[in-house]
């Protein structure tokens, strides 16, 4: 902490760029809510900032009445929590063993994985892998592919070897066997590392389309991002309609029914983060950490 | 029996471990693997054991092409300007927070600021593209100071800064979190004995703290320029439109759609090849430089 001698001025100054800079992230969401709250005549006279004019939810009754964007919704819950244990799952066991001295190669897979930090996985190559595996146009070609992160390891790794050694020692003592001490006693003391993984994790599965654009052919499959990602890049009415009965009448604008629909993909993420934050930084933080 | 405990141990060690063994080599190893069809003239039916070899053909084929020097600029045009105002961008605003006073403020501040990095790219893209036609928010602005409504979207002159300035406003603050802890980290005595010195808030900052983040800096930088040739996909594809593409194709999305959609996948593959090549010589070369230089490596 830099100690000055008092200098107000630049408090303020500093103080009040800083805000206003904070506002940015913030306003386009606002302007989003402020935009599908409004009524037409409104929006359509851009007459809409920050604050709704002419109050109206008819394009939520619209949203929560159509049944693409609630399976597309389900799709997308479905893969983040399945994804997420599956790559807890993963990344717990492979970390647990790497972080006991007794484990045999240690050395040879610990540079094994360390190796893949250098190589990035090329596209067409892993592609092809998971056609040959029978993934493609399953929901497991969203999950398991990014299930694991040498990253993720590394930092689970150190974690579990940050446990007391003699806790591990007394519960062999006691005829624990390695399933055992992994099960009952690194998990349950690991919530930190583990929830923090988790949700970075979840997030990164919830926010990402590319594989489920390249993966998955069958409508009824692909997550909400993918429905977004439609909306947004091919824009207009054309794929209003692939959202099947999303009925353009006079209460809505096609501009307020775009800015509904991405709230309302928005909702599960905003709902979490200021909950969450403490354990987000956190995870930022552990990133620092050097083998 | 201690011996033949520590042996079913083992057994168990590894067996735990095997299904993270064996997703390393399925996904990562496999497809390194599966690169050898950019030696080959891939065919979808007769696989890549059945597929006829062609030697450099693909490579020299990717050199032919006008295009490939078209989208080898265009990348890397697009990572120097994000690299040029993207990198230094957290960095100030870290130096920015840490100069703040009124903690409930600055956590405040941090939490909004953290907000975007958590947001799809698509939620992202759907905000800016909105704003950025000729109907949009940025227009109506523009419009109280007298300048012309336009289509942002549309006007390839655009694209580079719509891409470099959306990448800023979502990964700021959330870059800035390396650099706080950093800064907090930094011996208060330091700058104690400054002041004492006589030494004033920018000579502190620039012989105390940009010191102590140096370390931090030229990691975040190596990591950075190692990713040159790498373009963040799923924000391309956002932004990008047949209008633009001039610019805005860059080496990941021709591979996705010339590689994918298009079916080429033995030229792409080698397209491919290249780029993580140069990122290897980039990302190995740097590193041993700065630890010659700084001491400082990822390494």
């Amino acid at each position: 902490m830099p100690a000055y001698r008092s200098d107000r001025r630049f408090q303020l100054a500093n103080d009040l760029f800083l805000v206003l800079v904070s506002l940015t992230m913030f306003a386009p969401l606002l302007h989003l809510a402020a935009v599908s709250l409004s009524a037409p005549e409104y929006v359509g006279a851009k007459l809409v900032t920050f604050w709704p004019r002419g109050f109206s939810l008819e394009v939520y009754r619209t949203i929560f009445g159509t049944s693409s964007l609630w399976r597309a919704m389900g799709v997308s819950v479905y893969i983040t929590v399945v994804g997420t244990l599956l790559a807890l799952l993963f990344t717990s066991t492979i970390a647990y063993s790497l972080s006991r001295p007794q484990m045999p190669l240690r050395g040879w897979i610990l540079k094994g994985i360390v190796l893949t930090f250098v190589f990035s996985v090329p596209l067409i190559p892993s592609y092809l892998l998971v056609r040959t595996l029978q993934m493609d146009n399953t929901l497991w070609a969203l999950m398991v592919p990014g299930a694991l992160s040498a990253f993720n390891v590394f930092i689970m790794k150190t974690f579990f070897q940050g446990l007391s050694a003699e806790l591990f020692d007394a519960a062999k003592m006691d005829g624990c066997s390695e399933l055992g001490i992994y099960a009952r006693i690194a998990i349950p003391l690991s919530s930190p590392v583990i929830a923090t993984i988790g949700l970075f994790h979840a997030v990164g599965q919830w926010n990402s389309y590319f594989s489920a654009l390249i993966y998955i052919k069958t409508k009824t499959l692909l997550p909400i991002q993918v429905l977004l990602r439609n909306l947004v890049v091919e824009d207009g009415l054309g794929s209003m309609s692939q959202i099947q009965t999303v009925d353009l009448s006079r209460t809505s604008t096609p501009e307020m029914m775009k800015a509904g629909i991405l709230l309302f993909a928005t909702l599960p993420i905003l709902i979490v983060y200021p909950f969450l934050q403490k354990y987000f930084v956190k995870g930022a933080m552990l990133g620092s950490l050097k083998e | 029996m201690l011996k033949k405990l520590s042996q079913r141990d083992a057994a168990l060690l590894l067996l735990l471990a095997l299904p993270g063994i064996l997703h390393f080599l399925v996904f990562r190893y496999i497809p390194l693997g599966g690169n050898v069809i950019a030696f080959q003239k891939y065919n979808l039916f007769k696989g890549f054991l059945e597929s006829p070899w062609v030697g450099l053909d693909n490579f020299r084929q990717m050199f032919a092409y006008r295009e490939f020097y078209q989208i080898l600029r265009n990348t890397l045009l697009l990572s120097l300007y994000s690299i040029l105002f993207g990198f230094p961008a957290p960095l100030v605003l870290a130096l920015m927070l840490n100069e703040m006073r009124r903690m409930w403020l600055k956590r405040s501040v941090q939490t909004l600021l953290y907000l975007p990095h958590f947001l799809s790219w698509v939620i992202v893209g759907g905000i800016f593209v909105n704003m950025l036609t000729t109907e949009g928010f940025l227009n109506t602005v523009f419009g109280w100071f007298g300048i012309d409504r336009k289509d942002y979207m549309t006007d390839p002159a655009y694209f580079r800064t719509i891409l470099v300035s959306t990448g800023i406003w979502k990964e700021v603050g959330w870059g800035t979190i390396l650099y706080l802890a950093a800064l907090a980290g930094i011996n208060p005595n330091l700058y104690e004995a400054a002041m004492v010195d006589g030494a004033g808030r920018w000579r502190q900052m620039w012989s105390i703290t940009l010191p102590s983040l140096l370390p931090a800096i030229v990691v975040l930088f190596l990591l950075r320029v190692g990713n040159v040739l790498d373009a963040n996909v799923e924000q391309v594809l956002v932004f990008q439109n047949p209008l633009v593409r001039e610019v805005g194709e860059v080496i990941d999305t021709y591979v996705y759609r010339i590689g994918l959609l298009g079916a080429q996948f033995s030229l792409t593959t080698a397209i491919g090849m290249f780029k993580s090549g140069i990122g290897l010589v980039l990302i190995v070369g740097l590193n041993a430089f700065s630890k010659r230089t700084t001491g400082e490596s990822i390494y």
